[in-house]
């Protein structure tokens, strides 16, 4: 039977951390069941530069030496791979174990085990049940969009990118090439903050309108990082939540209760109806017509305008 | 232990994990299955799982010197603590993606309004100390973000309730009918997914529901206590609201504008059409809480079926037509400047 891979990748771990002068891959190989088993030279390179990746991947610094007699030798020294000294007290400790629960997604879940478990390993107190110290509150990330891994992995990386967008109002995606920057989760929704190399400008893209893989591409980032991305500000003022302007409309009395909850003036009519002032930013119009016949626009013309434009095409049908 | 999915066995994540494990059980002779288990938060399954590879990893497969580890089931004994030298068993320092993982969680949750105050100071100082801890490898960590939506003061009330298990008061806003509703409910945990929801029983409905914290105009901690029964927790990697195989079916036909839909709803099937626009199936135990919908989409959309809701929206739109007697309403459609590449066109809730 074959060896499990975990197996392998803790024997070569072992044997890294354990040894004080550089292995070679042939002392490596000799030492290593699984790969003394590996049916040619060939496989045996393959599988060992495989496994060192995902050593690198688990945090280990592995340096590569070249000995005396110009023979390649690897180890990871202690000094490198130790965790420096972190005492947590048990409040802290449970306010980990909460946020170690919080990802929904494989990979980060693991790491964020992983990161616990190693704390664990250094000292961390385990006494505290962190559901218990925080009472019933259950955080979750989601992630449901297949482009998160590789387009965090990018932004780790620093690695530019190309994928496939369908803008929101676009019949067809198209190609767009991008230097990702950093990811932001709003609403339960992921979003992408990057240099576009074709428009020369950076833009922010919605994880859900990316189509087919995302794909690696070599070379550098081209544009500078700025320190701060910001990809909320943009984000939200799409979903209309920076007004710069404010509108008028009249409500049915009792309707309406979001509108209500945003309005900065409220004006009682006579008639079962009120007179509201509310903050006009994007997407208000479509937001309104929801309200249909409980709803009507006062001020601007514009809006009014759009609102009216709105119902027609409903009246249509 | 029970209630915990059972997940599939990963070489990166086990290989992580059996590193951690040799380090603690030196320190531990004789730990007990279940509380390592407990400590690593896995199962016992999965620990045993990974005591069984232990005896087959050492420093030297031909030196013989592999790690002589066995339990009995009940107790983890390692007779050989030496076959790893003293420092080959020291902590190891956090991953790249581990300190990204630990710290993006912990600072989206200190960052939710209406936690305790004492929850968010620990989550604080954990942070910086993991911080600190992590070193360079930290910083990648910024490139990742997540807000939790939340009431502060609802949310406040809500855990006070909950920790103090008292029933609450609640007028509540439901959006399908635009109705504010009162309600007794007793609280059961709460749930921050993007926004943020409390799960309790409805005493009104005899129900489980969740309630929103954003739409709760108005909340009260009662006297009386809170007996929720005893019912088995949803699991939280799937959608909160989850139409049932008996609702009625609801077909929306979408032009490119109206995509959106697909990205909000859940629903059981989404054709591409060949305008660019998509044909939505979904199922809602209320289709006229869809007329909203049919109303916003505007000439993005229409709804296919059933007839009676897309024939109400038709009629609501035409009564809101009537208000506006008189006005010469622009033909162009302004106010909709595409800038950015996420735009919506307006149209998204």
């Amino acid at each position: 039977m074959a060896i499990a891979k975990a197996e392998r990748l803790m024997n070569l771990a072992l044997c890294l951390l354990g040894t004080r002068r550089p292995l070679s891959k042939r002392e490596l190989r000799e030492s290593i069941e699984a790969y003394l088993e590996a049916n040619s030279e060939d496989a045996f390179s393959r599988m060992f530069e495989r496994d060192k990746d995902d050593l690198r991947e688990l945090g280990l610094v592995i340096e590569t030496v070249e000995n005396l007699d110009g023979e390649t030798g690897y180890l990871a020294r202690r000094d490198s791979n130790r965790l420096p000294p972190i005492t947590l007290d048990a409040e802290e400790a449970a306010a980990l174990g909460l946020a170690a629960k919080v990802w929904q997604q494989a990979r980060l879940a693991g790491a964020a085990s992983g990161a616990l478990q190693k704390l664990r390993a250094a000292g961390l107190p385990e006494d505290v049940d962190p559901y218990e110290a925080h009472g019933a509150l259950e955080p979750r990330i989601p992630v449901h969009e297949a482009a998160f891994e590789p387009l965090m992995l990018a932004c780790r990386d620093r690695r530019p990118v190309v994928f496939d967008y369908r803008k929101a109002t676009a019949a067809h995606p198209e190609p767009r090439h991008v230097e990702p920057w950093a990811l932001e989760c709003w609403r339960g929704h992921w979003y992408l903050a990057g240099w576009d190399r074709d428009r020369g400008a950076e833009r922010v893209f919605r994880l859900s309108r990316i189509t087919g893989r995302v794909r690696s591409r070599s070379g550098q980032f081209t544009a500078p990082v700025p320190d701060v991305v910001t990809v909320r500000e943009t984000v939200a003022s799409w979903a209309g939540e920076t007004a710069d302007r404010s509108a008028l409309i009249r409500l049915r009395s009792g309707s309406g209760y979001p509108l209500r909850a945003k309005a900065t003036a409220v004006r009682e009519l006579a008639d079962g109806w009120d007179e509201l002032e509310i903050p006009y930013g994007h997407g208000l119009d479509a937001w309104l017509v929801e309200f249909g016949p409980d709803v009507v626009v006062l001020e601007p013309a514009e809006l009014r305008a759009d609102v009216v434009d709105r119902l027609r095409a409903v009246a249509k049908g | 232990m029970a209630g915990k999915p059972v997940r599939p066995v990963n070489a990166i994540d086990q290989t992580r994990r059996m590193l951690s494990l040799v380090t603690y059980l030196k320190e531990r002779p004789g730990a007990r299955v279940e509380d390592v288990a407990r400590a690593f938060g896995i199962t016992e399954d999965e620990l045993v799982s990974d005591l069984d590879v232990l005896p087959m990893c050492g420093t030297s497969f031909r030196g013989g010197d592999l790690l002589d580890i066995d339990t009995d089931g009940e107790r983890i004994w390692w007779h050989n603590p030496a076959a790893l030298g003293e420092e080959t068993a020291e902590p190891l320092r956090l991953a790249a993606d581990e300190a990204t993982a630990l710290l993006v969680a912990a600072r989206a949750v200190a960052t939710l309004p209406g936690l305790r105050e004492g929850d968010r100071q620990a989550l604080l100082r954990a942070t910086a100390k993991v911080e600190a801890a992590a070193g360079e490898t930290a910083g990648a960590s910024s490139r990742l973000s997540v807000t939790f939506e939340s009431e502060g003061g609802v949310f406040a009330d809500v855990d006070r309730a909950i920790a103090e298990r008292r029933r609450l008061w609640i007028r509540y806003y439901s959006p399908a009918r635009d109705e504010l509703t009162e309600r007794e409910i007793d609280p059961i945990r709460l749930v921050s997914v993007g926004h943020t929801y409390v799960e309790a029983w409805c005493r009104r409905s005899e129900a489980r529901r969740t309630f929103r914290l954003d739409r709760v105009a108005e909340i009260k901690i009662l006297d009386e206590p809170s007996a929720p029964p005893e019912i088995e927790l949803r699991d939280l990697s799937e959608a909160l609201v989850q139409p049932a195989a008996e609702d009625p079916e609801v077909v929306v036909e979408v032009g490119p504008g109206g995509r959106w839909v697909a990205e909000y709803y859940p629903h059981d099937s989404a054709d591409e059409l060949p305008d660019g626009g998509l044909r939505i199936t979904l199922r809602t135990p209320d289709p006229a809480s869809l007329r909203r919908l049919a109303l916003r989409l505007g000439r993005d959309g229409r709804i296919v079926a059933p007839r009676d809701l897309a024939d109400s929206a038709r009629q609501a739109a035409r009564e809101a037509l009537a208000a506006y007697d008189g006005v010469e309403a622009q033909g162009a459609h302004g106010g909709l400047a595409v800038t950015t590449d996420g735009t919506t066109g307006g149209s998204e809730p």
